[in-house]
């Protein structure tokens, strides 16, 4: 066995660990540390990626002492290597760009405790990532829940509060649905490990079954997660949650958290029931008209909406929506299509988290429309920022948005049943989206002659200037140079099954 | 090399624009200079590289597998870039004169010449892949001309602009999906890419998408019920509204449908289909309409846009008509009209410049007033009625001959609605002209007694467009020639 | 010598546009002169062309490579060139001294001079295209003469006058594109040029294209139900533009008919259909309702309009019934309504000149005030009705007798009674004209009678039109002879 094949097992132990440490440390001390275990788990992650891009196939790590088809396994193949890459990409930009609101917005006393939460979130992700093992699974999405919703709460008042009592609300059903899918499933087949789970529900379906309990399984967990990662019209805590909480917090939420519970359902699609069983059941189709009502409403929605945060939220589930299109169309390109759109929507909507908080300080920190005039000028680099992840968000070639569009496209001209409602609200959710991100753009470029509110220059945020150069340079490769990484991510699903 | 010099012509503009308001220019002058030596290089360079001999194609990078951003020297590539690269240099020199009443002013011209590099990304693209990236970035370079008072009204109509713009592009990927799926390649391929086996017994669909891409197109050539941006954008100053608004932007729509019909899905393939009928009809309601509404408009230049959406639709009803006449047609009417209505809408502008009128009812007596003006103006009215003897003429002439060589009984009923067309552009021209030379018996003439014609920077380009209305009308041979050449893929 | 041709043409062309833009000639004696003189080298110019060059055919350049423009002396444009020189000099002379009490002189004789050239273009038009294309440019450059006063009525004549005609232009051309690709060319040629081969099948699409041509330019000549313009434009132009309106340009249309018909399409292929019949029915509502009106009609420059109207439906009805002798009936009407209604027009024009009356119940006694000029009105009034020895007598007769020999069904005598009809109407409108001038009854004051008769300027033109009219009708065999030899080749 090689020492790389320890990594994943090292990253999800040494985020855990360091939570752990930060609780102690000096509150520069624990921001160091959690930067730099960010950084060496994606380091880690990348060095996997290139060893298993070099092997070829994926393995599987046992913990502990016990052989299958007891113990507790961790599973590696490309397509968890890549996830878990870009994931701690996007939380190191997102907690970059997000440092000085954090200074400014939460009080010092509870720093620490962010730094915790945020390594308890990143060694969760990483578990639902690679993890082989269903009760694995469902314990990190607990532990997942938790840490999110003080991320939520960090910045205490009123609205955070409530938004964050309601994420728990919500998140919780979710994880009681997805708990009993798992119970039902264990005594189905008797497994936890997923290999073995896709073993027995062969057979079962094979015998002829247990149809309807097979049937409900799939349906609970796919609805639980479903409503974790805010599927239409399950996202009625999302607004709230992301447009409220402290910026890093909204992008990380909005990019990862859902991202994670997504990931986790597409594993559980191909690892567990096996992608052709839930190809014949009904669920899918439900995945794929949710996923489609939410393109129209999400953006619907976001249009209505006077406040950029809870725009960029709304937005969200719109592009949730594309998500659960793309799984809900039952065919590998349309597998590979999701798959990419959570890499492209991560790296665009954390940006644009990040760069709205920049043109709202410049605002005096309102987030209406009104006040927002002009604040490209004021704060160039977020203007710019704000430009290209709207672009992105729009599908203007050249951005990692078009990229995903002419994925799903593809992939919707492939199934004859769904091609044109697919291609027509693609179309429509395309012009919704030209609606109210172009209208934010018009409007801060719109200069105003006399603005109350102080430009901010190069000097004062150069941290915050260079995340956002980051994430630009992140969506123009992923929108120029696409075709290695949708070669990885087709090389990756076919390892899973 | 000259490979190389298809890239070189599409980034010089837009460097130089970029480059506009960095420069320390110490006197206007410096800038002018600046700009026009630039514009005027990239045009050589451009006519260049379209009079020599034709290169391989050139590939910039690639999306993912075969989508790849190509660019390539065709017949209508040449059509258009050469079209672009003949106004451009013409429309800057009047810019200057035009923008010195306007603000900020160096944004207008960053802007405006990025655009002569998009638009020529257009031109030259070599698949549909870079057509579609080429329109997407036009739409965006060209917004912040739209805006560019910043008056309420010019930024919702910019507002609109792009909504549409965008809107349509969304409707057209969906033909560039197809193009991937059912085509053997993405490249401009003269009489289409379609790969009958692939398509099997889905004709039905294929036609759907592609009266959908022809509607997503046909957003920017501003066909009914798409076409409400385009006098909206009116708001822009002249300059923009001329070059932009009546040629570049507009005529890349056109161009797109022209690429998409002819180029991508291919004429055998739609030819007497349900979806040929469907795209003719709504170009002749166009025709139509575009006309009508113009008839009633009286601000100057909306009337203008109106008459630019029936005469954008003529190209397209051209288009439709799916032979190599019809193209043909669509393409002569593409180069004269561009250069009719460039000169009308200068006019406009000139009027508007010197004296700060925009209504028509507010023209009477002018005539006298600025002789040259006025007469450049009722040249090219008379050309877009197609009087014989002028540009407008020769093109109509190719439509309507094609269409009744096509023998399509929806296409006589093409030709019926181009000559109302004529009429009512009879209408809405002549009334301006009329007006401005015969102002009245009891017309008194003491409140624009200091009116002038405006200095040679406006002049000259009005009297080259005007000689060259003439020049098309009268021997237009070697043009017509040509694109049948293009036409039946010659180039 | 073939190029002698072009002299009439664009002499008096050149020499107004020189009228319209020098400023020199704002020197009244000087425009006159100018003007005179350009009248006269014109027609010596044109007579000279018809002499040396006739029968040749010029091939001038091509507009498109499929367009050529033509120009034929043939015996039909010769009669119509001969009678515009002589109207136009007539009328041209009358202007000098009515001209006096309107302003902008300089322009009226420039779009004058214009005017005469476009119509000797037409006459000597080769081809269809040249036709068209002077077609058009009779309608912009003769609408100035409308409404040359600049009262509101008068602009809004001149545009109805614009619109009307080119509408009825773009019905022309509308033939034009299909005659175009079912025709062998588009030369006039004696017996018409459809192509056997390709019309065939497509023989009621053609007849239905005719009858849209034959419409077209009917609304020039004035047929129902495209006869608004002529009375509305007739009382607000002066008086001479009306005689040259009434006169001479309406014939552009007669002329268009004539070329349609029988150098196109050929009078073999027309007779006998449906187009043959509707287009008869429409001359004879014409002929009848044109009299009603005029009938009813007070202002006396209307009613002469309302005959024009019905006058010129003769024509058509001769050339409808496509009989040798009705042919050659309708040809000579041509030339004696020609001058018959010229000098109408100019004796119209003197009253209102020297006495500012226009309706006709205010002209009792005028012929005791100007008793020479009466006279004139008076014989050529009997030769509008019809009686001999005038002009008039000898062309309704070959039109009556034409008519009942052709032997259709029905129209052979229905037409010369409505004919009859229309001409004991002439008659009623009038004469009272003569009668109450002659004859002003009991209580006419003749203590304030004064003699007004006009100076030479005006009785000379009227006169000679007068003595011309005669002379056709006492010596009708030369014209008769000439026309006949040339109809029948036709026919």
């Amino acid at each position: 066995m090689d020492f790389i094949q320890n990594f994943p097992f090292f990253s999800i132990i040494l985020s855990m660990f360091s939570g752990t440490v930060c609780s102690v440390l000096p509150r520069k001390a624990a921001r160091w540390v959690n930067t730099i275990v960010v950084s060496v788990a994606g380091i880690l992650s990348l060095i996997l990626l290139i060893y298993l891009i070099g092997t070829g196939e994926s393995y599987t790590y046992m913990m502990g002492h016990f052989p299958a088809p007891w113990g507790n396994e961790i599973r590696a193949g490309i397509l968890e290597a890549l996830m878990a890459l870009f994931f701690c990409i996007i939380m190191l930009l997102s907690m970059l760009g997000g440092r000085k609101k954090l200074d400014d917005e939460v009080v010092e006393s509870k720093h620490n405790l962010y730094y915790i939460l945020v390594n308890l979130l990143l060694s969760s992700l990483l578990a639902l990532v690679y993890t082989n093992d269903l009760f694995t699974a469902y314990v990190f999405v607990e532990i997942n829940t938790i840490a999110a919703c003080g991320l939520i709460m960090i910045r205490q008042n009123g609205r955070t509060i409530e938004a964050a009592v309601r994420y728990m609300i919500m998140s919780l059903l979710g994880s009681g649905m997805l708990l009993l899918g798992i119970c039902m499933l264990y005594d189905l087949t008797g497994h936890l490990l997923m290999s073995n789970i896709k073993e027995s529900v062969e057979l079962i379906m094979a015998e002829g079954t247990y149809h309807v309990p097979l049937l409900i399984t799939i349906a609970l967990m796919s609805v639980g997660l479903a409503i974790k990662s805010a599927l239409f019209p399950f996202h009625a805590w999302l607004p709230d949650a992301y447009g409220y909480s402290i910026v890093s917090s909204a992008a990380m939420l909005s990019s990862l958290v859902s991202k994670g519970y997504i990931f986790l359902l597409m594993k559980i699609i191909y690892r567990v029931i096996g992608f052709d069983v839930f190809d014949g059941s009904r669920i899918i189709d439900v995945l794929f008209v949710f996923g489609l009502m939410g393109m129209i409403f999400g953006s619907l929605n976001a249009i209505e909406e006077n406040d950029i945060r809870r725009m960029i939220a709304f937005s969200s589930v719109a592009q949730i929506g594309y998500i659960y299109m793309g799984i809900g169309m039952g065919t590998q390109a349309g597998m590979t299509a999701s798959v990419f759109h959570i890499l492209s929507h991560a790296a665009t909507k954390s940006l644009l988290f990040i760069a709205a908080i920049g043109l709202t300080d410049v605002s005096g920190g309102s987030r209406k429309f009104i006040d927002l005039t002009g604040a490209a000028y004021r704060n160039k680099w977020a203007g710019v920022a704000f430009m290209v992840g709207s672009l992105s968000m729009v599908g203007v070639p050249m951005f990692s948005g078009f990229i995903s569009k002419l994925l799903f496209a593809q992939a919707a001209v492939q199934n004859h049943g769904k091609m044109l409602p697919a291609l027509i609200v693609l179309a429509i959710s395309t012009i919704l989206n030209a609606i109210y991100f172009m209208k934010t753009v018009i409007r801060i470029y719109t200069p105003v002659e006399e603005s109350k509110y102080e430009s901010i220059t190069f000097k004062n945020m150069k941290l915050y200037a260079v995340t956002l150069v980051c994430f630009i340079i992140l969506n123009v490769v992923l929108g120029i140079s696409s075709q290695p990484i949708v070669d990885l991510i087709e090389q990756g699903l076919a390892m899973f099954a | 090399m000259k490979e190389i010099m298809m890239l070189v012509v599409i980034l010089l503009p837009i460097i130089t624009g970029i480059l506009v308001p960095l420069l320390p220019f110490k006197q206007r002058k410096h800038m002018e200079v600046f700009l026009e030596g630039l514009v005027v290089l990239n045009s050589l360079l451009v006519w260049w590289l379209l009079t020599g001999s034709q290169e391989e194609a050139f590939t910039l990078a690639r999306f993912t597998g075969n989508l790849t951003i190509t660019f390539k020297i065709d017949g209508m590539s040449m059509v258009f870039a050469g079209l672009v690269s003949a106004l451009w240099p013409f429309a800057t020199l009047y810019a200057f004169e035009y923008m010195t009443k306007e603000e900020h002013e160096k944004t207008f011209f960053a802007f405006y010449t990025m655009t002569y590099g998009v638009t020529l990304g257009i031109a030259l693209a070599g698949n549909m892949l870079t057509l579609y990236f080429f329109y997407e970035l036009l739409t965006l370079v060209t917004v912040p001309l739209v805006m560019h008072t910043l008056t309420r009204e010019a930024i919702l109509a910019s507002r609109k602009y792009l909504y549409y713009s965008l809107g349509g592009a969304a409707f057209a990927f969906i033909g560039l999906i197809f193009i991937i799926i059912y085509g053997n390649t993405t490249d401009f391929v003269l009489g289409g890419v379609l790969d009958l086996n692939k398509i099997g017994d889905r004709t039905n669909t294929l036609l759907l998408i592609y009266v959908m891409a022809f509607m997503g197109f046909g957003v920017k050539a501003a066909v009914c019920p798409f076409n409400s941006w385009l006098p909206d954008a009116g708001v822009a100053p002249t300059p923009v509204t001329a070059l932009l608004h009546a040629v570049a932007v507009v005529k890349s729509g056109a161009f797109a449908i022209l690429r998409l019909t002819y180029y991508s899905f291919g004429t055998d393939f739609l030819k007497g289909t349900w979806a040929q009928t469907v795209v003719m009809l709504i170009a002749m309601f166009t025709i139509v309409y575009g006309c009508s509404r113009a008839v009633k408009e009286t601000h100057i230049k909306r009337r203008l846009a109106y008459s630019t959406i029936s005469n954008l639709s003529y190209i397209v009803f051209g288009a439709t008509l799916m032979t190599p006449l019809g193209m043909m047609g669509a393409l002569s009417h593409m180069v004269f009209h561009a250069v009719m209505k460039i000169s009308s809408f200068f006019c406009a502008g000139a009027i508007m410049h010197q004296t700060d009128k925009h209504y028509v009812h507010e023209l009477d007596g002018l005539g006298y007033k600025m002789p040259w003006v006025f007469t450049v103006f009722t040249i090219s009215a008379f050309g877009l009625m197609g009087v014989p003897g002028l540009a407008g003429f020769v093109s109509k002439w190719n439509l309507a001959s094609a269409a009744v060589e096509s023998g399509n009984p929806v296409a006589y009923a093409g030709i019926v609605c181009l000559l109302i067309s004529a009429l009512l552009t009879a209408i809405y021209m002549l009334t301006i002209v009329v007006r401005a030379f015969f102002p009245g018996k009891d017309f008194d003439d003491s409140s624009i007694q200091d009116i002038k014609d405006p200095s040679w920077k406006m002049l000259v380009p009005l009297v080259i467009f005007t000689v060259f209305i003439i020049l098309f009308g009268l021997c237009s041979g070697p043009v017509v020639s040509f694109l049948k050449d293009v036409a039946n893929g010659g180039y | 010598m073939i190029y002698l041709m072009l002299l009439p043409i664009l002499f008096p062309i050149l020499m107004g546009i020189s009228l319209l833009v020098r400023k020199e000639m704002k020197n009244r004696p000087a425009l006159l002169i100018t003007t005179g003189v350009s009248l006269i080298i014109t027609a010596l110019l044109g007579l000279l062309a018809i002499i040396l060059a006739r029968g040749e055919m010029l091939l001038l350049f091509n507009l498109t490579a499929t367009l050529p423009i033509i120009f034929k002396i043939d015996n039909m444009g010769m009669v119509f060139a001969g009678m515009t020189m002589i109207v136009f000099v007539c009328a041209g002379f009358f202007s000098f001294e009515y001209m006096k009490h309107e302003q902008k002189e300089k322009r009226y004789y420039g779009y004058y001079l214009i005017v005469f050239g476009i119509l000797m273009a037409l006459c000597f038009a080769g081809n269809i295209i040249t036709f068209y294309l002077f077609f058009e440019i009779l309608t912009l450059s003769s609408m100035p003469l409308v409404l040359h006063n600049g009262s509101r009525e008068a602009v809004m004549a001149g545009l109805k006058y614009l619109f009307y005609s080119l509408c009825g232009a773009y019905m022309a051309l509308f033939g034009l594109y299909f005659l175009n690709k079912y025709g062998n060319t588009l030369s006039f040629s004696e017996g018409g040029v459809i192509n056997a081969e390709l019309a065939a099948g497509n023989i009621q699409l053609l007849l239905a294209v005719a009858f849209v041509m034959i419409l077209g330019f009917s609304v020039k000549a004035g047929m129902f139900p495209m006869h608004a313009w002529l009375p509305a434009a007739h009382p607000v132009a002066p008086a001479p533009a009306s005689a040259v309106l009434s006169a001479v340009i309406v014939k552009a249309g007669v002329l268009g008919i004539v070329r349609v018909v029988y150098y196109l399409f050929g009078a073999s292929f027309l007779r006998g259909t449906w187009v043959q019949t509707a287009w008869m029915i429409l001359t004879l509502i014409t002929v009848f309702m044109g009299s009603m009106l005029a009938y009813r009609e007070p202002v006396l420059k209307k009613r002469l309009a309302y005959s024009t109207v019905s006058q010129v439906s003769y024509i058509l009805f001769g050339l409808s019934v496509m009989d040798a002798g009705s042919v050659t009936g309708g040809v000579l009407h041509v030339i004696c309504h020609a001058f018959i209604k010229a000098a109408l027009f100019l004796c119209a024009g003197a009253i209102i000149y020297k006495t500012g009356k226009t309706r006709v119940d205010e002209l009792r006694g005028i012929g005791k005030e100007m008793p020479l000029l009466l006279w004139c009105y008076t014989i050529v009034s009997l030769g509008l009705i019809g009686i001999p020895p005038t002009g008039g007598f000898v062309s309704k007769w070959y039109l009556a007798v034409g008519a009942l020999e052709s032997g259709m069904p029905g129209f052979s005598w229905v037409g010369p009674v409505v004919l009859l009809i229309s001409a004991l109407l002439t008659a009623g409108y009038l004469l009272p004209v003569t009668i109450h001038g002659f004859f002003p009854g009991a209580d006419y004051d003749y203590q304030k009678l004064q003699k007004k008769e006009p100076n030479s300027f005006m009785t000379v033109p009227v006169l000679i039109l007068t003595v011309l009219s005669v002379l056709v009708g006492l010596f009708p065999n030369v014209l008769i002879n000439f026309i006949q030899q040339f109809v029948t080749k036709i026919v």
